[in-house]
């Protein structure tokens, strides 16, 4: 597991405090009840400031996994964000 | 504290026995984070407490105020927003901002601010309130460039500024402190527009996180400390008195010693806040006494007591000044500009917060001064603040004078020509006996601590009552020195608390309390709560001699038995009855 990904499992358990790791890593808004927009928007707030970065809200509907914010993270990285 | 610690502090399991806080958050924005890092302070601050946080409907702060149910609400928590006193102020609301609408806007916060005190002042009676006032930049919708102060917005200013001075002054209500949020989080990165907009959440994190520590430190009462131990040389002046003589010490502008006449300023302040001074010096007493005969010392000989000035260890001096004083060492600050000094006292009082005086450093010792404010601070003075150091030297004689005059005690306190005034209640709103209750250790008749809502609560109960004594002789007032408070059941009276104050002790006000109880609520018989503590040896000892026997829980003392028991009184009594 990389560091980033240890961090994102992080946030997500924070945010979903029932979930394993293993869960965590294939968990989507479809998958976990509680993933509503209340969570939805915590859960992007918690990884705004744990990765310093600032979110485009034009983004945050096709964020809805783990994987989606894995993916998400890596893309702004190459762009040196 | 970021907002995956916050979350992460509310995942953690509270114990069984954790008792509940159940905390409304009243404000107009939606609460999202600001909840999040107010739930989480409060569970650091009280890890002994289940945090409730219960917020009310978006956009009506007053309507969420008028609507609420106090029961069972242990603290208020009131954030007020712009956009609270007329939404034309907030960034999501398109009311217009032509200069032609400002009057109206202005006239508009004058009366919902009208409302908003109403409303406050009626449900602060009720529950303990904290409340905040705007933290926000106002929106820039003024004339005015952003660098010049128009009138419209100094009269808004104006409105939310007056209404917080009027709610200070209410007694149920704190308000948390502007200048301190200016510290930790500057006006310029409070707002966060994106969130305003997109989820109705005005705050950057880091503004919701400073904010949510203000609030849970105010809506969670800790107890001040309650004494100041404090070295001469080059603490409270800057010099060596026995090298550089009473002449040569100094604490001002022109020898560069101002910060020691900023530490006396403080220390006189403290004293005179009802926080009690002590001095421990390696000194020669007679020479400290010439230097307090300077007219210039900004500190009193008055405001000190006592001073333990000699050759000694300063752990002596401290043990000597906290058996005076009769509290413990966790009550106290020691401040010493040798390290040497600090580290021994240290040693020996493992508890007692010891602080190196940071001489010769301007800053260090500006935030010496704001720490000890933030030791020392207490949400209102009361007259009983005012009477303590007084008291406590008084009640230093009286210990001596009782002590070497032990066959003859009645004569004595005949002759102290004693007055006490009781007062018996139903009311909740004396903050002196909610103070007594809740740091009396040794006159203690169960150690049991109320909190504020607790507190508000048991007096709804039409059978409570509440007696409190104050006490004066002819060597001046004690003030406030003792509570009673229980249930009155038919011809028994439950004692809930009892608490008398150890500077009162050894003139049998005791048992004038337990007289008045019998006269002014005329009981056969009295129930107590009591239960040992650590700390409660005082009450033990006078109870057991008094029941003749070991006290335990539910004791129980008659009518009869009390006027078998009773030594001679020779306090005039003065009362008032309102239950």
């Amino acid at each position: 597991m990389s560091e980033e990904e240890g961090r994102l499992i992080r946030c997500f358990a924070s945010v979903f405090p029932g979930l394993t790791s293993e869960e965590i890593r294939t968990t989507s808004a479809e998958s976990v009840g509680a993933w509503d927009s209340l969570a939805a928007v915590t859960l992007a707030a918690v990884i705004q400031q744990e990765f310093k970065i600032d979110i485009d809200p034009l983004d945050l509907p096709e964020l809805d996994s783990f994987e989606a914010f894995r993916t998400y993270l890596r893309r702004r990285r190459s762009l040196g964000e | 504290m970021n907002l995956i610690d916050a979350l992460e502090i509310l995942k953690r399991p509270t114990s069984d026995a954790a008792r509940d806080l159940n905390v409304f958050l009243a404000c107009g924005f939606t609460p999202l984070h600001l909840q999040t890092f107010l739930a989480a302070e409060l569970r650091v601050l009280l890890p002994g407490y289940r945090v409730e946080i219960r917020t009310g409907i978006f956009g009506d702060l007053i309507g969420n105020l008028e609507r609420l149910d106090a029961s069972g609400v242990n603290s208020l928590v009131v954030v007020v927003e712009w956009g609270d006193l007329d939404p034309r102020l907030a960034i999501r609301s398109l009311g217009g901002w032509r200069p032609a609408n400002l009057p109206d806007i202005g006239e508009s916060v004058s009366q919902t601010a009208y409302r908003l005190q109403r409303v406050l002042v009626q449900v602060s009676q009720l529950v303990p309130t904290v409340v905040c006032m705007p933290t926000l930049p106002l929106p820039p919708m003024f004339s005015t460039r952003p660098a010049q102060a128009g009138s419209s917005e100094m009269q808004i200013r104006y409105t939310s500024v007056s209404l917080t001075a009027s709610l200070s002054r209410q007694p149920g209500i704190r308000i948390a402190n502007a200048q301190l949020l200016d510290e930790i989080s500057p006006l310029g990165g409070r707002l966060d527009v994106k969130s305003e907009v997109m989820t109705g959440f005005p705050y950057s994190l880091h503004h919701a996180s400073a904010l949510g520590g203000i609030l849970a430190s105010l809506a969670h009462i800790r107890s001040p400390k309650k004494g100041l131990i404090t070295d001469l040389d080059d603490t409270l002046w800057a010099g060596i008195l026995g090298e550089d003589g009473v002449d040569g010490i100094s604490w001002h502008l022109e020898r560069h010693t101002h910060m020691h006449g900023l530490y006396q300023q403080f220390v006189a302040s403290l004293a005179g806040a009802g926080i009690l001074i002590g001095v421990a010096s390696k000194n020669h007493p007679a020479i400290v006494e010439q230097a307090f005969d300077r007219s210039d010392l900004h500190v009193s000989r008055n405001d000190i007591f006592p001073f333990e000035v000699h050759w000694s260890r300063k752990s002596e001096s401290v043990a000597h000044i906290l058996n005076t004083w009769n509290v413990g060492a966790d009550s106290v600050v020691f401040i010493d500009d040798s390290p040497m000094e600090v580290a021994e006292v240290k040693a020996a009082f493992p508890e007692l917060e010891c602080v190196a005086f940071p001489k010769a450093d301007y800053q260090g010792v500006w935030d010496l001064l704001k720490s000890l404010r933030d030791t020392f601070g207490k949400p209102f003075l009361t007259e009983d603040d005012l009477l303590r150091l007084h008291s406590i030297r008084d009640a230093s004689a009286w210990r001596d004078v009782v002590q070497s005059h032990a066959e003859s005690s009645d004569d004595f306190l005949k002759a102290a020509e004693a007055t006490i005034v009781f007062d018996c209640s139903r009311q909740s709103g004396d903050v002196r006996a909610f103070e007594l209750v809740n740091k009396t250790n040794q006159f203690n008749l169960n150690g049991k601590r109320f909190g504020e809502s607790e507190w508000l609560s048991f007096f709804n109960d039409p059978a409570a009552f509440l007696l409190t004594a104050s006490y004066e002789d002819k060597y001046g007032p004690l003030g406030k020195i003792a509570v009673i408070m229980g249930k009155v059941r038919g011809l028994k009276l439950y004692v809930n608390a009892w608490v008398m104050s150890c500077r009162a002790f050894s003139r049998r006000i005791e048992y004038q309390c337990l007289k008045q109880l019998f006269e002014t609520l005329g009981p056969d018989e009295i129930v107590f709560e009591y239960e040992a503590t650590p700390r409660n040896g005082p009450f033990r000892d006078f109870f057991a001699e008094l029941l003749g026997a070991p006290p335990a829980p539910g004791a129980c003392l008659s009518r009869d038995l009390f006027a078998m028991k009773a030594p001679p009184l020779f306090h005039q009594v003065k009362g008032t009855v309102n239950v």
